[in-house]
């Protein structure tokens, strides 16, 4: 890569009047009475042979600072975004255990300019929305004195869902209810920002607009270094020290601050966990916290540890099910209480749901002059609640023209619907509304039609083709609680692009657009950004919840029984093939093994009854995940366990995990065994990877130990069945049965090393069970076992160390082989410690569940 | 009438519980037909910190909150409480039902009443058409609030049937309209929904009902339960000493200003039993099976 600055200008003027003039004559203009963006005025009807006016000033600005900006150079940097999204996993709308994968997630190329003008008056309105919503939760928690006074209507407030009496009287907690809040802007006809709606509970964007920003300021560096653009780093920053100077402490305690996540299924995870991860917060669930007294703690490994700030990505009422909804497993309960008692910060306090209707918008410039004494300077969209009676004519009046909307969230016991698009109505079915409205007024708001901006969009093609294209546009963005008790307004923001005649939503296949903020002057961006260094920088050691630690060792536990079941399954495939010399012993002990490790159905044949079954039920099980326990099955529950603790793993890491998993299942259905080896040895590769994701890229604290943890008490329960089954009958003395076992513990190359060619079962045995050498032994293995519980030993008392004494290494005197005795390998002393290596790893398992995994769970609710 | 309750909740757990989170609404309420003269909350375990964190609520109740940090395999909670109950002089309200209505109504920039926080959908009590159509026939046009809401209520008593264990808490009042049957706390909420659904102030109350035994013979200890039932705001007689809350029991076809008879006892009150449920908990570790509930209600002036 070259440096940016270090290019020769690129305002080539002839480079850049070409440029001009190709979009001048190429881009298309938006339906006409929509605002065009990019020409900074409103569209009308196209004049077929006629071109349109050229770019306005800021376009005009990005067009010149864009090296190479012509069709092919703008599919490559296409080409580039989208590999990024793919590389960095981001994605939107993960279902639950759904066959399809995640939705990568959808950005544009062009990002939407917002010169200085205009964004100082977003700025300024939107601090003053924010004062105005404090405001209300002020009063609606405190006083109730503006719906006393008939300023609010009840029902927007006691009879909205989002309003929470259970916390009626709560003081906020560092002198605000709000920390952040997300307003949706829209450009009407006349230019103007309106006001569409506000999200106060959890809104979404934070994350993803940083996503955005990091690929499209790439893409296009020197238009962002020109012109320039205001960076985003200091405001999320500013979150931070608001947060932390403002949260309830003791005066020795440093504030420890999480965030709340519903958990890996919720549609925005990818945000949570890379939020979480950049402002450098504990990623936490539900189950990851506890109240204690008034107080909230985070279950770690190291005991209970006070939070004293919650960022919450849960909606209101699922945070409590002691005191909201009962079903809820997202919440903790005793969470309202800690609010009450001003011990924990949560932001925003727990019931400001009810700012988020639709109806209140109508209300706000009435509230603002008594609360403010101010004039709202952003207008908000005309609406009329249909709750009033005086109010319902002009509303329905509006209905033809405009849009029903639903006063109240579809979870509640008010009735909610689909948004209407009035336009589209027949007039019995606007009939047929009105009678609805009739009915129940309040639950419907009659919301003018806004004709949204258009904003320019690369449509790539084949080759050297493409085009600009339009598409309809919503601005969402973010104030946030500084320290010294204001708001700040991040600049810049998350675009939601509609289709061409849509809404703008994520949620219909609309897509995303980074916002660029024209800054005051390059020196102020270079000041600013300097300060923004720090926010990956304040990454404290992170706590290990409880819940981390258990999907870590699940981790380790589920990645080793995936190898353990490729090796198997590969090695029987190749060895049960017709020409490999096979012998009884060898088939019985190969089919003892499928069935211990539930490769093949339980009712399947043994190889000596029929091969081909045989073989087919094993290539059968790889992709089976309901009858067996082989790869496939494994690599989900690997993926399941490393999903919950996303935020610690490399993008690179958890794309490996996918692609393996991802790998193996396409190829779900008959295979002959030829091109199931072939696909056990992509998984084979793909496994190592991982292997080696887990030993070189994560951090090596106590949760890492734990997936070590698990992997060796996997292996060590793996090789002792595999040896006890291979001790009786003489299977090692057999030629074949001998390289079999070897194979297995992936010792071959070992073996040859240190014995050449004595095949005996002595040297192998002692290579397999003893050797300091060998790190596929059993007593290696073990060995590592306790090396690492005794690095747990700052934890739980040192209950660790005592647990390494059920792995014992294996004493000197141990008779491994004593060649007496081979008829009888009941007898024979290796295997009583092989079965007490292999209860031992058992026991080990069990107590440090028990030791730190017993508290992750989620609780029930009785109710009398 | 003085009362005496003793209301005793044990719960069995298979297996053991490590933590658990309480919140109860067991201290009856204070109010002018109603004094409490003593209230005593026990607990075996004990609260792990032993404290009993006690606050008054959003609707004026007394809850109580606490936290069992220890493994336990049964919670016994006991709630003794002794109240003096009174009536209050009667009243007859003859203005329409509509306006009521009118008056809870909102319009902007008039003064609005805090009763109006009672006039909405709850879960409990969910909006439905099949209320307003079983409460129509009652609420004609001219007809006043006070009468048309004691027809109400006695229709219930007639056409419903009280049928124990017939439904649970979380069967929906809808359900048990359309089945004509449930237990009190399925009449409390239908009556909430219906007068609701005409834009009416409802509330849900939650107590209990001191039950004679049949002649001859002596009362059980345990034999009772815990009650509930409605009480409707109405406007004309705010000044009265009740502030208008005309308390209605469908269950029983009773009602009086300010509560149903001397022989309720009030506990807690709400939007619906959600906000003032007896008893609530969070386990964790552990599962509750039936938990045994024993309320027995005694007159002071009877030998126990």
């Amino acid at each position: 890569m070259t440096d940016a600055t270090a290019l020769p200008p690129a305002d080539d003027d002839a480079d850049a009047q070409a440029a001009m003039s190709w979009v001048q004559r190429h881009a298309a203009q938006p339906p006409e009475g929509h605002w065009d963006e990019l020409r900074n005025r409103l569209a009308q009807a196209a004049t077929p042979g006629l071109v349109g006016p050229p770019p306005a000033a800021a376009w005009e600005a990005w067009i010149r600072h864009t090296e190479r900006l012509d069709p092919a150079a703008l599919n490559e940097r296409m080409r580039q975004l989208q590999d990024q999204v793919r590389d960095n996993g981001i994605t939107y709308n993960v279902y639950a255990h759904a066959e399809q994968a995640q939705r990568p997630w959808a950005l544009d190329l062009f990002p939407l300019l917002i010169d200085r003008q205009q964004w100082a008056h977003i700025e300024q309105g939107v601090r003053q929305r924010m004062r105005l919503l404090e405001g209300l939760m002020h009063d609606a928690y405190g006083a109730q004195d503006l719906v006393r006074r008939g300023l609010l209507p009840a029902a927007l407030v006691h009879g909205h869902p989002g309003y929470l009496p259970a916390m009626h009287g709560v003081q906020p907690v560092g002198g605000a209810h709000l920390s952040v809040a997300a307003f949706d802007l829209a450009r009407g006809p006349d230019g103007l920002w309106w006001m569409l709606a506000q999200r106060t509970q959890a809104p979404s964007g934070l994350g993803y607009l940083l996503e955005n920003r990091i690929i499209i300021s790439r893409l296009f560096p020197q238009a962002f270094e020109r012109w320039p653009v205001q960076r985003l780093a200091a405001s999320y920053q500013g979150l931070i020290d608001g947060l932390k100077a403002r949260c309830p402490r003791e005066a020795h305690e440093t504030p420890h601050m999480a965030l709340l996540t519903p958990g890996p299924y919720n549609e925005t995870y990818f945000e949570h966990a890379y939020l979480a991860r950049y402002l450098g917060l504990t990623l936490v669930q539900a189950e990851d916290l506890t109240v204690r007294g008034d107080r909230l703690y985070l279950k770690t490994l190291q005991g209970l540890q006070r939070v004293h700030a919650l960022l919450k990505r849960v909606d209101d009422t699922w945070l409590d099910p002691l005191e909201l909804r009962a079903d809820s497993t997202l919440g903790v309960p005793g969470l309202l209480q800690a609010v009450r008692a001003g011990q924990v910060l949560v932001a925003n306090t727990p019931g400001s749901g009810f700012l988020e209707s639709n109806a209140l918008l109508g209300f706000l410039p009435a509230l603002a002059q008594d609360l403010l004494q101010e004039e709202l300077m952003l207008p908000a969209i005309p609406s009329w609640w249909c709750g009033e009676a005086a109010a319902v004519p002009d509303a329905l009046a509006q209905l033809p023209g405009g849009m029903v909307l639903p006063t109240y969230p579809a979870e509640g016991p008010c009735q909610s619907f689909e948004p209407v698009d009035g336009r589209q109505l027949h007039a019995q079915a606007r009939a047929d509304w009105a009678e609805r409205i009739a009915q129940d007024g309040a639950a419907h708001t009659v919301q003018a039609w806004l004709p949204l901006s258009h904003q320019p969009v690369w449509q790539a093609g084949e080759g050297a083709h493409g085009q600009w294209q339009t598409r309809p546009v919503v601005l969402r963005v973010f104030a946030l609680a500084d320290a010294e008790g204001g708001w700040q307004v991040l600049p810049g923001g998350l675009a939601r692009l509609g289709l061409p005649a849509g809404v703008a939503s994520m949620q219909r296949g609309g897509s995303s657009a980074d916002v660029w903020v024209q800054a005051e002057s390059a020196e102020r961006v270079a000041r600013v950004s300097r300060l923004g260094t720090d926010v990956s920088a304040i990454d404290r050691p992170r706590a290990v919840t409880s819940r981390a630690a258990e999907n870590l060792f699940w981790m380790g536990r589920y990645t080793e029984r995936a190898e353990h079941a490729l090796r198997l399954t590969r090695l029987m495939i190749e060895w049960l093939d017709g020409d490999a010399q096979t012998s009884p012993k060898l088939r019985q002990w190969l089919h003892a093994l499928a069935q211990a490790h539930g490769l093949v159905q339980p009712q399947t044949p043994s190889p000596q009854a029929s091969l081909r079954v045989f073989q087919r039920a094993l290539v059968a099980g790889l992709t089976d995940l309901t009858h067996c326990t082989g790869v496939g099955f494994n690599l989900q529950a690997l993926l399941n366990a490393s999903a919950a603790v996303r935020e610690r793993l490399s993008p690179e890491h958890w794309q490996l995990l996918n692609h393996t998993q991802q790998t193996l299942m396409a190829q779900a259905g008959p295979l002959d065994p030829g091109l199931a080896l072939a696909t056990l040895r992509q998984t084979s590769l793909g496994l190592a990877a991982i292997t080696g994701a887990q030993t070189d890229r994560m951090t090596r604290d106590d949760g890492w130990r734990l997936l070590s943890l698990g992997r060796h008490i996997e292996r060590i329960d793996a090789l002792c069945r595999a040896l006890l089954l291979a001790l009786p009958d003489g299977l090692l003395r057999e030629s074949a049965g001998f390289d079999a076992v070897l194979a297995l513990f992936d010792s071959t190359i070992s073996f040859h090393a240190q014995f050449q060619q004595s095949r005996t079962p002595q040297a192998l045995v002692h290579l397999l069970v003893s050797s300091p050498d060998n790190p596929r032994s059993i007593a290696w293995v073990a060995q590592t076992l306790r090396a690492r519980l005794r690095r747990l030993g700052h934890l739980a008392d040192g209950a660790t160390n005592a647990l390494a004494e059920q792995v014992p290494p294996a004493q000197a005197t141990l008779q491994l082989w004593p060649p007496e005795q081979v008829g009888h390998a009941e007898d024979l002393p290796l295997r009583h410690w092989l079965l007490a290596q292999q209860a031992g790893a058992g026991v080990v398992a069990e107590r440090l569940s028990a030791l730190f995994f017993s508290h992750s769970q989620s609780g029930t609710s009785v109710s009398l | 009438m003085r009362l005496a309750i003793l209301h005793e909740t044990t719960y069995d757990y298979r297996p053991a519980v490590e933590t658990a989170h309480h919140v109860a609404h067991l201290r009856p309420l204070q109010g002018p037909t109603q004094q409490l003269i003593s209230h005593l909350l026990s607990l075996d375990p004990g609260p792990t910190d032993g404290q009993l964190s006690e606050r008054i609520d959003a609707f004026g109740n007394n809850v109580t909150q606490w936290q069992l940090t220890q493994v336990h395999q049964r919670l016994r909670v006991r709630a003794s409480s002794v109240v003096q109950t009174l009536t209050l002089p009667d009243a007859h309200d003859t203005a329409p039902w509509t306006s009521a209505r009118e008056l809870l109504a909102y319009r902007s920039g008039q003064a609005s009443r805090p009763e109006a926080a009672f006039v909405f959908a709850s879960h409990h009590a969910a909006p439905h058409a099949d209320f307003a159509d079983y409460a129509r026939p009652d609420f004609g046009p001219d007809a006043p609030l006070q009468a048309a809401a004691l027809a109400l209520s006695a229709r219930m008593h007639r056409e419903l049937r009280y049928e124990s264990q017939s439904t649970d808490v979380h069967t929906p009042a809808r359900q048990a309209l359309r089945m004509r049957r449930g237990v009190c706390q399925d009449f409390a909420h239908i009556l909430l929904a219906c007068l609701r659904s005409q834009g009416l102030a409802a509330r849900y109350v939650s107590g209990y009902l001191l039950t004679q035994p049949p002649e001859g013979q002596a009362r059980l200890i345990g034999s009772d339960a815990s009650h509930a039932w409605v009480a409707l705001w109405v406007p004309g007689q705010a000044q009265h000493a009740s502030g208008g809350w005309l308390h209605l029991d469908p269950t029983n076809d009773r009602w009086g200003w300010g509560s149903p008879g001397e022989d309720y006892v009030q506990l807690a009150s709400g939007r619906d039993f959600a906000d003032v449920s007896p008893l609530r908990g969070v386990l964790q570790g552990g599962t509750s099976h039936h938990p045994v509930v024993a309320v027995t209600v005694t007159p002071q002036d009877e030998p126990a």
